[in-house]
């Protein structure tokens, strides 16, 4: 069963998704790991631990306050993926709900809808973040909320272009004259057709919310302090990109890690669909 | 003069055509016949060395005259192909929407020819227009001279189709290889380019190898036949001794196979009871157009014009005409699947079915068999819901449907991507069938089909005709097909019923100057 998840239709190894899901998960015990452990408290501070530099006791080194970078950077990966998860899970909701509706029936509801996305789509997706988190205040429900809103359209327009498609395939036709209901010729019929197509741009987006949370935090509108984020810690760290670089380093090729093994796993899944006709 | 022997081709390991020796001699149109897959098309590119690269020419020869073109374990000589192809020989191909380049007018790129391979004689821009556009109206193509500026989109399939074949005949080749030329072309252009390809023969006395899927077409214009299942011929010889006395058994089925026009008294049973249960009056059926101005809206394109007919309960109503002429438009309409229709549909069936022409797209891809066939008793509305919701009945019922079509069990559990055409047709079948609806629309459903897939489908449809007393409205562009289902028959052209009568009347009387093109025995 495992076997064939990671073969293509031919037998081969389908090496894209190995090694992405190796990365993942590697990044999912890390963050699951943090909610109970962690080698030194991510808060602890200490005077005589300042700068420094990787240790075996500290893998990644201490920080400019004395605490362990590696914890800290397990706290920061949970809370950059629950973040991303919740943003990609809301956002993908919406994008099949609304999609899924307008591309189907088409007609004013579409033309109304999509003039809507593409008015959202209008601004950078950090800068509507920017202005959600204005209105709404700070804090991971706010920050994950400003995201969904700032990723719904991507997802509206990929599910409306597939149910555009399939909308008049002969199948779907046929359900039609078997007097299925338009619920279940929406998501029992063409739904399951899409999936493969959807994952990869769920994988896509996760890459993209990881992105933009960090972007948040670095900025100073993400996650607060003391909580440790990616994008926080990168933004404390330049100050001393020539004394300690190797404080910048642990969040920066985190970041990598985590949107490089989200890359890999999306481009491992197209490769699937391809495999299947 | 051509030879071919004991060719073998092999992609990855598994073998496309074993063995094959043939034979074309001057001035004989030779048939390679067989259904898809038989290695029909690699057997010809072999001829003009045009196999994909990952064709491995495992043994045999190819030879033009005393020239050897291909060779086994040799690498083959491409300025010596290219000096053949064009010159010596030349192909027409099936698709004339994709042979031609889309961004080149049709005359430079058939002129192209000559720059070629004939500068000397045609050294100047002048003389290859000229020598063109004699070509083009050799192939019957009117207004040749303004043809030669005007780009492939401007063309009719047809057309496109004769400028193909000029462009292989410009050059006078000794070898004119025509793989499928016909088969995307409606009936009516048909006619004309297989005379067209048989005129040329004689006028040139040059060789053709012509292949095709089509037995009645091959009858028709070829002097010999090579049949070919799986890679191998299985027989060959004279065109009508094949046809009046195969030897071997796959020839007989294949040739048992092809729908004539013979009658069968004993199979021509007119299941009709005389209930009426569809009446259509007046009907007309608009789609919604993009208007082509700037700003212009949506126009209303009318394409069924004032249709007006009866289906009665248990017959079959032949539905011929050519592609774009409304056939589709008509049924949909009446399904009620397009609603942009004025006119009165009185339909006193309850649910009637659609099977549609193309196996590949009429199931859907992530579902089991055994969902979709149970997917209508589960929507259904003539059922009350105990027994709809009733998973151990709904899979009895699928079961038994399976059976009927001639799918044993385990086709239940399996994928669509998992089955060959014929076998998604007939899950096709079932799937229309398991509510036993009284009236079926069958949308050219054996069409996608290898003649002796197609045979059993008709069968099998004919059969389930006479158990449930359905009645069905059987589109088709094949004649000969038509000529076999039909108990009635209707001829439509440019959105109009023009005809419409008993199959006997109409194929032996035909009222319609159109309609005796479109019948006409070939």
């Amino acid at each position: 069963m495992i076997n064939s998840v990671f073969r293509t239709k031919d037998g081969k190894l389908n090496t894209y998704l190995v090694i992405g899901a190796s990365m993942a998960a590697v990044v999912i015990i890390l963050s699951v790991l943090s909610i109970f452990w962690t080698p030194y408290s991510p808060t602890a501070m200490s005077a005589a631990q300042r700068f420094k530099a990787p240790t075996f006791a500290h893998i990644f080194g201490t920080d400019n306050f004395g605490r362990d970078i590696f914890s800290r950077v397990m706290k920061a990966i949970g809370t950059s993926f629950l973040i991303s998860v919740f943003v990609v899970l809301i956002s993908g909701t919406a994008g099949i709900l609304i999609g899924s509706v307008t591309g189907y029936f088409g007609g004013i509801i579409d033309t109304v809808v999509m003039r809507v996305v593409d008015a959202i789509n209008g601004f950078p997706s950090i800068l509507l973040a920017l202005v959600v988190i204005s209105l709404l205040g700070k804090g991971r429900a706010n920050v994950v909320l400003a995201l969904a809103i700032a990723f719904t359209p991507s997802f509206v327009r990929i599910v409306r272009g597939e149910f555009i498609r399939l909308r008049d395939a002969d199948y779907i036709i046929r359900a039609r004259l078997m007097g299925a209901k338009k619920t279940r010729i929406l998501f029992l019929h063409i739904l399951p057709n899409i999936f493969s197509t959807f994952w990869v741009s769920v994988t896509i987006g996760f890459n993209n919310a990881i992105l933009a949370e960090s972007g948040l935090s670095y900025l100073g509108i993400g996650v607060q302090a003391p909580d440790a984020t990616l994008g926080s810690m990168l933004s404390d760290a330049q100050g001393y990109l020539g004394t300690a670089p190797w404080y910048a380093l642990a969040p920066g090729l985190t970041i990598v890690w985590m949107v490089l093994s989200a890359a890999m796993l999306s481009e491992g899944i197209s490769r699937r669909k391809k495999g299947v006709r | 003069m051509i030879k071919i022997e004991n060719l073998t081709i092999s992609f990855d390991d598994k073998k496309a055509v074993s063995d094959i020796s043939l034979e074309i001699k001057p001035g004989e149109i030779l048939g390679l016949v067989g259904e898809s897959g038989s290695g029909k098309s690699v057997t010809a590119l072999s001829l003009m060395g045009l196999m994909s690269h990952e064709a491995v020419l495992e043994s045999g020869r190819v030879t033009f005259g005393d020239t050897c073109l291909l060779k086994a374990g040799e690498k083959p000589d491409e300025k010596m192909l290219r000096s053949y192809r064009g010159k010596h020989m030349s192909m027409v191909f099936q698709e004339p929407m994709t042979s031609l380049n889309p961004t080149m007018k049709v005359g430079p790129q058939v002129a192209e020819q000559l720059l070629l391979h004939a500068k000397d004689r045609y050294p100047d821009a002048q003389s290859r227009r000229k020598c063109v556009v004699e070509t083009f109206e050799s192939v019957g193509l009117k207004e040749a001279d303004s043809l030669y500026d005007k780009y492939p989109h401007q063309l009719s399939g047809g057309m496109r189709q004769r400028v193909m074949i000029a462009m292989a005949v410009i050059l006078h080749p000794e070898l004119i290889i025509a793989d499928e030329p016909t088969t995307a072309l409606d009936v009516t252009i048909q006619n004309q380019i297989v005379r067209l390809l048989k005129e040329i023969n004689e006028r040139e006395n040059n060789s053709m190898l012509f292949i095709t899927h089509d037995l009645n077409l091959a009858r028709r214009i070829c002097t010999r036949l090579l049949v070919m299942k799986d890679g191998k011929v299985v027989e060959r010889g004279d065109t009508e001794k094949i046809f009046t006395d195969p030897q071997t058994d796959y020839a007989k089925k294949l040739i048992a196979a092809v729908p004539g026009r013979v009658k069968h008294p004993e199979i021509d049973i007119n299941n009709s009871t005389g209930n009426k249960i569809l009446s259509v009056r007046d009907l007309s059926v608009f789609y919604k157009e993009q208007s082509k101005k700037l700003f212009g809206g949506k126009i209303n394109r009318q394409v069924v014009f004032s249709a007006g007919f009866d289906i009665y309960e248990g017959e079959t109503l032949g539905l011929v005409g050519e592609s774009g002429c409304g056939k589709s438009s008509l049924c949909k309409a009446i399904l009620g699947i397009n609603t942009n229709i004025k006119g009165s549909i009185e339909n006193k069936t309850v649910r009637p079915q659609m099977i549609f022409q193309d196996p590949y797209s009429s199931l859907n891809p992530v579902r089991t068999i055994g969902w979709q066939l149970e997917e209508p008793l589960y929507t259904m509305d003539v059922l009350d819901k105990d027994i709809k919701t009733d998973k151990k009945w709904r899979k009895e019922q699928a079961l038994k449907m399976l059976e009927r079509v001639g799918l044993d069990e385990s086709y239940y559990s399996r994928m669509p991507s998992q089955l060959s055409g014929g076998q998604r047709q007939r899950v096709s079948i079932a799937q229309a069938l398991i509510t036993k609806p009284k009236l079926i629309f069958a949308d050219e459903p054996v069409s996608a089909l290898d003649v002796t897939i197609q045979d059993q489908v008709l069968d099998l449809l004919e059969d389930l005709q006479q158990e449930y007393g359905i009645a069905y409205l059987f589109i088709s562009h094949d004649i000969n097909v038509i000529h076999r289902v039909s108990d009635r028959i209707m001829v439509m052209k440019d959105g109009h019923i023009l005809e419409i009568g008993d199959r006997d009347k109409v194929f032996e009387d035909p009222e319609n100057a159109y309609t005796k093109e479109l019948l006409a025995e070939p």
